[in-house]
């Protein structure tokens, strides 16, 4: 019941912050939501699994309770945790925490409905990460919109109404396709499935014959338009070229913890929704189009990095940035071996908390200089000297620096994908992604060299000076983590291994120790 | 010896069609109401003429409820018209065209 | 793995990288309340690294190494998946390389204090904590056990040369530079990491350990058995030798950048902008080493490949010579010393392909302690002359400073190659092993041997003249500015490091004097013999390497004496020295002679137009393709998304109009539709 306690918490939590005062929203939603961190962290501790949710049937913190009848289809109350999920709910709880701490700088009106709403997002997430039937999560997945929207529209910079309406247009469109590609699948199987349970239909499609014809699709050809579709409306939250579009403008336009929350979770629903939907019911065809589905996964990378390249306002070039991390996921993804997945996975959780550290850093230098444009700021670094310590070091780690998460998780995915017998030529589909490493460098490296260093200057009228320790602390105790899954990754990647393996038909399990 | 059911549904259409031109081309309000009091009643005559017909009571129990139901909607509908012409010093129905995009 | 019984010495081996690492936590968080604002930590740390590996190294001469596991990062299991992790190798060569390295750092920090402490700078916690960062990266580096360790630490020696060459991080110019270094070093780190990835995947399964660089399950020892059939590796479709050739040629793109060769050489003079202790520990010791010890330390692996071989010498004798070159123009005197790095660890690569694994090592040993004097030299000297470099603004200084010119004049010698001073005996058994290499071998390969020896013995004379132009400009003559006039003093702790250096370069020469021992039947060859001295098991000594160079890559040696090419390099350097004497070393106010050269100077000065080169590619080409791209974003792909919008919006104000607000209107609608809806349905249920 770990996960139903989880849920009620932060729904009591949200409840309580929306009736809270303005002026204590902050501090309550904080206190509240470290309750869901320690129990994820709890559950984290004493996680013990040997399986994938969908696959192998062996899971933790399950719940499955008979809910609702709906036209021969039972719908459930089926909640569970595995390796792949585990981290992602950590990496939830701990992300809405921090950012709700984070928040209590930048905003300043309406703070009870702006907590609330994060809390809310929060139990969606959790929701979305545990939710093994899919009615259920459908309703999370849809359910993280609606209190992003009004996160944005409401508390977001000038142009918020357009970056809001955008984000929640394109993503529920998304949703719609995906919902579409679903259901043909689910009509598809028709009487081999009775509950609209993920791992009863991962299950159903892994054995042939189970598929039948429908709307005049013979089952391939249903395989591959569920997999289009699923793929199309995934790949917008990813987000993957060329689906990208709406990410800009909503991490510009949203304050800066909601901009967290979105780079650090948000985004690692879509690879989350692969993984399980594309990758894990319908192998074949993503196997058989590994080439097409890498070429995205590369494209992104690249495309990514140099649109970061030509950008001017700091959270554009980390939310295109994102871009090109996400599409590393991808490429690992697609190579179908051990490394290639688990290193995918790893992946999410680093470029979760790498990507929520370096939002962070530029929220705090926006605090107090009240600009994020490359040409307006210089030498800042003389002013906040250990906000931009830790910037530098965020920076480092999206380089991929060895010792930090990123490092291990993109030397994971190129091992992986190098190897991967399911890509054609993969040693040079994985060459060629890894010159992102390159460029990510080049763009960083030379937005700080503008905005940190240099003589000190400043083109807005503010005093600026060191930022509040409220601020700083969620940085530190974010690039700790960055530091910690960098430099002892099997804190996280051992449960993904294991998770992993049998979607690759592997029975093994590492070694004796988690 | 009674009259065959389809003169009652010639008269029946008949009105219809009469209270749909007024409908169509009437720019008095007042009309406008005499004119959907036309069709349903139309449609009454046609509920009296089907009962006769088939020997059952039913339909001529409908159209008693529709004569209330019109009567309650000519209630509405004068009480429209008043404020209508309260607004625009007018009951042309093409006046009050302050309702649209 | 085998449970190896470790000897117990070995358990504190760890630690040499450690303690600096843990100077950099000291000095960082509390280096405000130490009295030397964190050099303490790090001059401790680094003594005790030093010592440790002293020990390391008597333990190594007494015969044990080391070659194990210490921390898994990733598990593996055998059958599927490999995993990764940190180890430790201690063998001879790694032994020597820590021992330097810890040297050097230690007299780097103990120098720090004079140049940066009592200079009154400030940041300096953050200074040692770097220099401690730097340190440890290192150590770790040199001590990796396989090539996915040495990659990481490779990456944060990188870190923190950009952190410490962007030191005075608020003028403009370090943070540049440090951009540029780190920048350019990552291209080349990139084509590393491919061939990383690609060795990963290339000898697993064949080996359950892969990236190992000793033993028996090493991989350049697969990739023999490969070659000889007697293991099958995945080539991805390649002859095993062109696959392996690939895969070596992408690690170099590692080493190209980091030992600042041709043509990623541009970053190392503009990374004079960081202090020049750092500059020392850079040139010396640290970075710049990190790429030619990578290439030693899997020589094995490039032994299998005469390609490869061939395209290390070449590229190492041409950046020689094209280094020293422009070392001619310079100056200032950090610039003149920035451009013999470059050519020397041409040298180094030069020896590496020309078959001379000793003579490469040897050079790098030598180097290491020549450039460092020179640099802490140059640094005592920019003290004395208030941080002004430039060499015309110097002279007469050789009276007022007498240990940093003695000391100084023996690094020079060393850089020189004048007999008996240490470059001497190094760099002249990298030409001579080139040479013989280049002569005996019957292959191809030999003519990409001899020109780079050709490019390297030319490099000789240059780098002759340059180093000695440097050396009375800077010390002779008359002062030539009222600071020359005047200098600032320096401090023991800026002296004692230079004393150290000064005897090591004079000296440091005697311990592998091939021609000596050729001529007098002496066994005094000691580095050859110690690297001779690494077990069999490990795969990585000397007579194994030359029995590798012979089978894989064919290469023989000539036996032609080591007199007279000695003597030729010898006469060259000489004659360098003596046009240098003669142009500015006569007159106690020489003359610019160089501006002579006219068009080639600037030429010169501009190093080749290869900076500018390298901007426009980043800026013209790079910059100018991602500005087209985020137009294309935002116009195309964005401007579908938003013509989506728009379509919408355009056909919904364009649909709204029927809503006219006239109920007759709407009436006439309604009865249209149901007339048309009937009329539907009439004709498709057949009502007609």
């Amino acid at each position: 019941m770990m996960v139903e306690a989880l849920l009620a918490v932060t729904l009591i939590g949200a409840a309580m912050t929306f009736l809270s005062d303005d002026e204590w929203a902050g501090r309550v939603a904080a206190g509240i939501s470290v309750l869901p961190v320690v129990g994820s962290l709890w559950m984290y501790a004493n996680f013990q699994n040997v399986g994938n949710a969908l696959l192998s049937g062996s899971l933790a913190y399950e719940t499955t309770i008979d809910w609702i009848q709906l036209g021969g289809y039972t719908i459930q109350w089926h909640v569970g945790v595995d390796g792949v999920s585990m981290p992602l709910i950590a990496l939830s709880t701990v992300l809405t925490t921090l950012a709700i701490v984070s928040a209590w700088t930048p905003i300043d009106e309406r703070q009870s409905q702006f907590y609330g709403l994060m809390l809310l997002m929060e139990a969606s997430l959790i929701g979305v990460f545990s939710a093994l039937d899919f009615f259920a999560w459908f309703v999370f997945w849809e359910g993280v919109l609606i209190p992003m929207y009004f996160l944005i529209a409401v508390w977001g910079g000038p142009r918020r109404k357009y970056a809001a309406i955008k984000f929640f247009v394109y993503t529920n469109v998304a949703s719609l396709v995906m919902f579409l590609g679903f259901m043909a699948l689910v009509f598809g199987l028709g009487d081999s499935i009775t509950v609209l349970g993920l791992p009863e239909i991962a299950q159903a499609l892994r054995e042939p014959g189970n598929l039948s014809t429908f709307f005049g699709m013979s089952p391939g050809v249903l395989r591959l338009v569920a997999f289009t579709a699923m793929f199309a409306g995934f790949a917008v939250k990813v987000p993957v070229f060329p689906l990208h579009t709406w990410l800009p403008d909503a991490h510009v336009e949203a304050p800066t913890p909601v901009s967290v929350m979105l780079a650090g979770v948000l985004l690692k629903m879509g690879t989350y929704a692969l993984l399980r939907f594309n990758f894990t019911m319908l192998q074949e065809t993503a196997k058989a189009n590994a080439a097409l589905i890498a070429t995205f996964g590369v494209v992104s990378v690249i495309y990514g990095a140099m649109l970061a390249l030509a950008q001017k306002d700091l959270k554009r070039i980390v939310a295109y940035s994102s871009i090109s991390s996400m599409g590393y996921v991808i490429l690992g993804l697609v190579a179908f071996t051990p490394h290639g997945v688990g290193g995918a996975t790893f992946q999410m959780i680093s470029h979760g908390l790498i990507s929520g550290l370096m939002f962070m850093a530029v929220g705090v230098i926006y605090n107090e200089t009240h600009t994020r444009m490359v040409g307006d700021i210089s030498g800042i670094a003389d002013r906040m000297p250990w906000t931009v310590g830790i910037f530098l070091a965020a920076a480092f780690g999206y380089m991929g620096l060895p010792l930090m998460s990123g490092f291990i998780g993109e030397v994971l995915v190129f091992l992986g994908s190098f190897r991967s017998t399911v890509l054609p030529n993969a040693p040079l589909f994985t060459a060629a992604a890894m010159f992102g490493i390159v460029v990510v460098a080049g763009y960083l490296l030379w937005a700080m060299q503008r905005t940190l260093f240099g003589e000190y200057e400043l083109a807005t009228d503010y005093e600026v000076g060191r930022a509040p320790l409220h601020d700083v602390v969620p940085l530190a105790i974010l690039l700790v983590l960055v530091i910690a899954l960098g430099s002892s990754p099997g804190i996280a990647y051992n449960m993904i291994q294991r998770a992993v393996n049998p979607i690759l038909n592997l029975a093994f399990a590492l070694g004796g120790v988690l | 010896m009674a009259i065959q059911v389809q003169y009652y549904l010639l008269l029946s259409a008949a009105m219809f069609c009469i209270g749909l031109f007024g409908i169509l081309t009437r720019r008095n309000a007042l009309l406008f109401l005499m004119s959907v009091e036309l069709m349903l009643n139309a449609a009454n005559v046609n509920l009296v003429a089907f009962s006769f017909q088939y020997g059952n009571i039913t339909g001529q129990v409908f159209s008693l409820f529709t004569m209330a139901l019109a009567a309650a909607e000519v209630a509405v509908g004068i009480g429209i018209i008043l404020v209508l012409y309260r607004n625009f010093k007018d009951v042309d129905v093409t006046k009050a065209a302050t309702m649209r995009w | 793995m085998a449970a190896e019984e470790i000897p117990l010495v070995f358990e504190f081996a760890p630690a040499i990288a450690v303690l600096p690492a843990l100077s950099l936590v000291v000095a960082l968080f509390f280096g405000e309340y130490f009295p030397k604002k964190g050099a303490e930590a790090g001059i401790l740390a680094t003594a005790g690294s030093l010592v440790l590996s002293l020990i390391m190294l008597a333990t190594v001469a007494g015969g044990q190494t080391v070659n194990h596991e210490l921390y898994t990062l990733v598990l593996g299991v055998s059958e599927e998946t490999f995993g990764l992790h940190l180890g430790i190798l201690i063998d001879p060569l790694s032994a020597l390389m820590l021992t330097i390295v810890s040297l050097i750092s230690f007299l780097v920090h103990v120098f720090s204090m004079g140049y940066m402490n009592d200079e009154g700078e400030t940041g300096l916690p953050r200074y040692y904590g770097e220099l401690g960062l730097f340190t440890a990266s290192m150590l770790a580096f040199v001590m990796a056990d396989n090539i996915l360790m040495a990659f990481m630490f490779f990456e944060l020696v990188g870190l923190a040369s950009y952190l410490l060459i962007g030191f005075w991080f608020r003028d403009a110019g370090p943070p540049s530079a440090a951009k540029k270094a780190f920048l350019v070093t990552r291209f080349g780190d990139y084509f590393f990491l491919v061939g990383v990835v690609g060795i990963f995947a290339t000898f697993f399964p064949a080996t359950s350990t892969p990236g190992m660089f000793a033993g028996e399950h090493a991989f350049p020892v697969v990739a023999e058995h490969a070659l000889a059939g007697e293991a099958t590796v995945n080539t991805f479709g390649f002859e095993p030798q062109t696959w392996f050739t690939i895969l070596g040629l992408l690690v170099l793109g590692g080493v190209i950048g980091k030992s600042a060769q041709f043509p990623l050489h541009s970053w190392l003079p503009d990374a004079m902008e960081g202090p020049t202790p750092v500059s020392a520990l850079i040139h010396a010791a640290t970075m710049v080493a990190a790429g030619v010890y990578l290439v030693a330390r899997m020589y094995g692996f490039y032994a299998l490949s005469p390609t490869a071989l061939g395209v290390i010498a070449l590229t190492g004798g041409f950046t020689a010579l094209f280094a020293a070159t422009m070392g001619v123009v310079k100056q200032e005197i950090k610039q003149v010393l920035a451009y013999s790095t470059i050519s020397q660890y041409g040298y180094i690569m030069l020896g590496l392909g020309g078959g001379g694994y000793v003579a490469a090592v040897f050079h790098l040993t030598t180097h290491a302690v020549f450039k460092a004097l020179l640099f802490l030299g140059a640094g005592s000297v920019i003290i004395a002359m208030h941080h002004n470099e430039n060499m015309w603004d110097m002279g007469g200084l050789k009276e007022k400073m007498p240990v940093t010119y003695y000391s100084f004049l023996s690094g020079s010698l060393a850089l020189a190659g004048i007999i008996p001073f240490a470059g001497f005996w190094s760099k002249d058994e990298v030409l001579f092993e080139t040479l013989v290499h280049g002569l005996g071998t019957p292959t191809a390969s030999s003519t990409l041997l001899l020109i780079g020896y050709a490019f390297g013995l030319v490099a000789v004379f240059f780098t002759g003249f340059y180093t000695f132009r440097m050396v009375f400009l800077t010390f002779h003559g008359e002062p030539r500015t009222d600071t020359a006039e005047d200098p600032h003093g320096v401090r023991w702790n800026v002296k004692a490091p230079l004393a150290v250096l000064g005897v090591l370069a004079a000296t440091v020469g005697f311990i592998n004097m091939t021609p000596v021992a050729e001529l007098t039947g002496a066994h005094i060859e000691f580095l050859h013999q110690w690297l001779d001295m690494a077990p069999e098991e490990y795969l990585t000594n000397v007579h194994h390497y030359t029995e590798v160079l012979e089978t894989a890559s064919h290469y023989e040696a000539a036996h032609i004496s080591p007199l007279a090419p000695g003597a030729v390099s010898l006469a060259l350097a000489l004659g360098g020295a003596g046009l240098a004497y003669q142009l500015y070393g006569t007159a106690a106010h020489p003359e610019p002679h160089t501006e002579k050269l006219g068009s080639i100077r600037t030429l010169l000065m501009h190093n080749y137009y290869l900076d500018e080169f390298q901007v426009w590619l980043a800026t013209g080409v790079t910059y100018r393709v991602a500005r087209a791209a985020n137009t294309f974003d935002q116009g195309v792909v964005d401007g579908v998304v938003n013509g989506v919008s728009s379509v919408s919006l355009f056909s919904g104000s364009r649909v709204r109009r029927i809503q006219s607000g006239v109920v007759s209107n709407y009436a006439s609608l309604i009865t249209l539709s149901l007339v048309l809806l009937i009329a539907f349905f009439g004709i498709m249920g057949g009502w007609f």
